[in-house]
């Protein structure tokens, strides 16, 4: 290994996602304000393409060409930064087996872990929906209220002042406060987002800093049917649990209608374009015009604002500077270890620059290098900080790096609807059912959030491909089955009465579910890849009869009482014999293939990944049973921030973004206040 | 649909009857997706020009037929094509590649007995065949990713589906 002279600096941050780009940011924008100007360094392992706006348009056309629409399908693969892929979620058969033939991740299983991650600048929110949906109250206190999983360092009260930052500062969230319906809150929702901050807020009475996206006609026909129903679920202790149903538009990091006082953020490079969501209906994988928040615009931000290069009479140390080094994967946290009297500390950051896709490192120019700073940062994904943080056999005295990783495994169920409803139109969702997200039954089961698809059956079942597909036939005989008007007028009359619901359960943590890493399984620049053992409790097993029944008698109210039979072991690929009837009805069912059923008191279910990788560094008071303090600082190594969805300790219905941005802006206030004034 | 049309001389022309036949679209709105040079082009990248020239032969004939005998349900360019071991499958793919802009490579069975090219292979054909695939269109909505409809479109009611 050779090493280039380099500079030192204030900050190293390693991933080019929001975590870091939100520490970065506020660090400088804290700063500022006690006359400090930090010079930062952010290491990005990916490539830098989407940054400028033709660019990002490449990766538009790539979607659009692509055979297989996964999310990560625009975003060009590398083998020096490798990405797991959903379709490659296969668990290892045999766990002595060459794990070349699999993908990125090395599965073992006993399910699955399904869901992947974005390593190009900007991170997975180039890939994200941009659900923005708070945390609740007991959400923050699972111990104490429900004896389950563990209590957070901090409560909703005190992420509150984040929140509000997030939502205005960095998301760019549109939403209605009268329109959030919670259970579990003591009061209406305008107590609930009730604000201290009252120079802003007229007698702390909270707005979002946009409007809400408007509801889809799905929505608005799902809420005359379904509003005011109850639905009784069977409980163990008390005999039944009811549920009043009302369906609630969604917060979400999406370009709509402004509040006075608020400058909506465009497409990075073009800022006219995507001041509105224009309804593309292609949040996952790409937003064509960036009307959805991804991290390049806080990215863009921070080069346009704070160049590294000084201009022209410009003195060092007046204003911050960023730099961002794409193509550079760090791959060891340098430490020094505690004794008896001082704590260890981290005294450089080691990375691997590539420069030819999956070549390894050779020769001149050397493409290894050691950094150093005042304070250092990881911010590359819960799972790849937990590698990252394995392989360099750091901050982890506590043995929490790695386990009690958690996602929302989600059941899917989805039907046809008497009525044309108009799928296939706007963002992937709009609205949801708040009602099972808290409650007393969270002692038995975990709490669950109800997702409305606004897109037919294209995550269940692929369509509108296999629609068509299965229409045509011939797959027996070679002639198509249906053909010309018929065919147009069959798909206009099946197609925008597809209708399917996501039940996102939420996952308790367990040591057992865990990212480690094993020097057998490498990617082609020698870094460890991911092996992750993952399975699924019977507390949140317990809830899938209850998302599965739930949806029974939501689908009898909306007219699908009927249970269109499939074959036993129908696989989902086009090929049957005999294009189905598609006569209205209940049409949820799962594939034998499936490589993630779960078995539950009798019955198969299958469940998906949500993207929400989160746990593997968690947060506590306690250094024994928690990797990182309530400030995302290690226990083991003060100058050392581990950021992201992997300091929560529990997940809560929310998808994490939101909560993780807020934790994010905390941290990056700490790190202005105690690390800079050294 | 074609029934007024005269017939062509000019295969793009028969190519563009197929069409108009196997997708229940007519000609304008097929000619407004830009992707008749290039499907038709397609089409001769998969079977071979040979091949590709007795189907409008035999589509060409089959239609005229109809055309004579003014019948609605065009018996016969069902029998002569869709119908038929030898351009069925054909009909198939075509099909399928206007409806979602991705060539889906012919049977076993068909290439057995007739053979295609190398070319035969699963592909999307382009990003444009993707954006214009009237699958979108059949079901009144946009392609995922492309045309957008406007802010708030999704929210008023779905226009009726021919
Ligand atoms: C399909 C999908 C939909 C989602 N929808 C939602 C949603 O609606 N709402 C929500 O709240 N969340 C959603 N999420 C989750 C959300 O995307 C993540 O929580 C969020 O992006 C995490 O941010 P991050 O900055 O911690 O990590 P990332 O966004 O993953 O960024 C990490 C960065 O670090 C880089 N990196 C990785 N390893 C290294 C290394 N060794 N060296 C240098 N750089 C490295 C990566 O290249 C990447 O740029 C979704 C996720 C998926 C997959
Ligand atoms: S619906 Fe379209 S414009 Fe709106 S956020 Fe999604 S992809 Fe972007």
């Amino acid at each position: 290994m050779s090493n280039l002279p380099v500079p030192d600096y204030d900050l190293v941050i390693v991933g080019g996602g929001i975590s870091g780009a939100v520490i970065a940011k506020t660090v400088i924008e804290q700063a500022a304000k006690k006359k400090k100007f930090p010079r930062i360094l952010i290491l990005e392992a990916g490539r830098a393409t989407a940054l400028s706006a033709d660019k990002y348009d490449t990766y538009v056309e790539a979607y659009h060409k692509a055979l297989v629409k996964v999310p990560n399908s625009p975003y060009p693969a590398s083998r020096s930064a490798p990405q797991p892929d959903v379709l490659d979620i296969r668990p290892l058969d045999n766990t002595d087996a060459d794990p070349g033939g699999q993908g990125y991740f090395v599965q073992k299983g006993p399910m699955p872990f399904g869901s992947d991650y974005t390593r190009s600048l900007g991170g997975t929110t180039l890939h994200w929906l941009g659900t923005c949906l708070r945390m609740l109250p007991n959400d923050f206190k699972m111990r104490t209220t429900y004896n389950k999983g563990v209590d957070w360092p901090i409560d909703y009260e005190a992420l509150k002042p984040y929140y509000e930052r997030a939502e205005w500062d960095i998301l760019g969230v549109a939403a209605n406060v009268e329109h959030q319906h919670y259970p579990g809150l003591t009061g209406s929702p305008e107590e609930f987002f009730k604000s201290n901050n009252t120079t802003k807020f007229h007698e702390g009475s909270y707005h979002f800093p946009m409007a809400e996206i408007p509801s889809s006609w799905l929505d608005q026909y799902m809420a005359h049917t379904v509003d005011g129903m109850t639905i009784s679920l069977p409980g163990k202790a008390k005999p039944e649990h009811t549920f009043k149903i009302k369906i609630s538009n969604t917060p979400v990091a999406r370009n709509s209608t402004p509040a006075a006082g608020y400058n909506v953020v465009g497409a990075v490079g073009n800022a006219d374009q995507g001041q509105r969501c224009q309804g593309n209906s292609s949040c996952i994988p790409i937003c064509p015009v960036q009307a959805k928040y991804n991290a390049l615009k806080t990215l863009y931000e921070l080069i346009v604002k704070y160049p590294d290069q000084l201009k022209a009479g410009e003195q060092p140390g007046t204003r911050a500077r960023v730099t961002i080094q794409s193509q550079s994967v760090a791959t060891n946290v340098v430490h020094t270890k505690a004794t008896s009297t001082d704590k260890g500390k981290v005294t450089g950051l080691t990375y691997k620059k590539y420069y030819d896709d999956g070549a390894p490192p050779q020769g001149t120019p050397p493409t290894e290098y050691t950094v150093t700073a005042r304070t250092y940062v990881l911010a590359a994904n819960a799972i790849e900080n937990a590698t990252l943080l394995l392989a360099s056999k750091a901050a982890n005295t506590s043995d929490q790096v790695g386990r009690n990783l958690m996602d929302h495994p989600l059941l899917l169920t989805w039907g046809l609807l008497p009525e044309n409803v108009g799928a296939y139109r706007g963002p992937g969702s709009t609205s949801g059912i708040p009602a099972f997200r808290d409650g007393a039954f969270r002692k038995d089961r975990t709490a669950f959030r109800v997702e409305i698809g606004n897109w037919g059956w294209n995550f269940p079942e692929d369509t509108p491909y296999t629609t068509v597909l299965d229409l045509v036939g011939g797959n027996e005989d070679g002639k198509a089955q249906l053909h010309g008007r018929e065919l147009r007028k069959r798909l206009g009359e099946i197609l925008p009465r597809q209708f399917r619901i996501a039940w996102e359960l939420e996952q308790d943590p367990e040591g057992r579910n865990r990212v480690t890493v094993e020097d057998r399984y490498k990617d082609a620049l020698g870094k460890h890849r991911p092996v992750i053992d993952y399975d699924l409790s019977d507390y949140m097993k317990a809830s899938l009869p209850w998302a599965a029944e739930a949806s029974r008698q939501l689908f009898e109210k909306l007219g699908m009482k009927n249970k269109v039979p499939h074959l036993p072991c129908e696989p989902e690929k086009p090929g049957r014999k005999k294009a189905r009837s598609y006569e209205t009805g209940d049409y949820t069912h799962y594939a034998c293939d499936d490589a993630s059923k779960v078995k539950y008191g009798g019955e198969t279910y299958a469940v998906r990944g949500a993207g929400h990788v989160v746990g593997t560094h968690r947060m506590g008071a306690d250094p024994t049973t928690s990797v990182v303090d309530s400030y995302q600082r290690s226990h083991d190594l003060p100058n050392l921030f581990i950021v992201g969805c992997g300091s929560m300790p529990t997940l809560g219905t929310s998808n994490p973004t939101l909560t993780m941005t807020a934790l994010a802006l905390r941290t990056g206030d700490e790190i202005a206040a105690k690390e800079l004034s050294a | 649909m074609g029934n007024d049309t005269p017939t062509h001389p000019d295969p793009k022309g028969i190519f563009t009857d197929i069409s108009v036949e196997l997708t229940g679209f007519d000609r304008a709105e097929l000619g407004g997706t830009g992707m008749v040079d290039t499907y038709y082009d397609t089409l001769l990248r998969m079977i071979g020009e040979r091949e590709a020239g007795q189907l409008f032969r035999y589509a060409q004939e089959a239609l005229d037929a109809d055309r004579k005998e003014q019948r609605k349900d065009n018996a016969a360019f069902k029998k002569a094509v869709i119908d038929n071991p030898r351009f069925g499958p054909v009909a198939l793919g075509l099909i399928k590649l206007w409806y979602l802009g991705r060539w889906y490579p012919l049977s076993a069975a068909y290439r057995d007995r007739f053979g295609s090219t190398a070319d035969d292979v699963e592909h999307v054909v382009s990003g444009q065949g993707y954006r214009e695939g009237l699958v979108w269109a059949a079901a009144g909505a946009h392609p995922m990713g492309a045309k957008p409809p406007g802010f708030g479109s999704w929210a008023e009611p779905p226009s009726p589906t021919p």
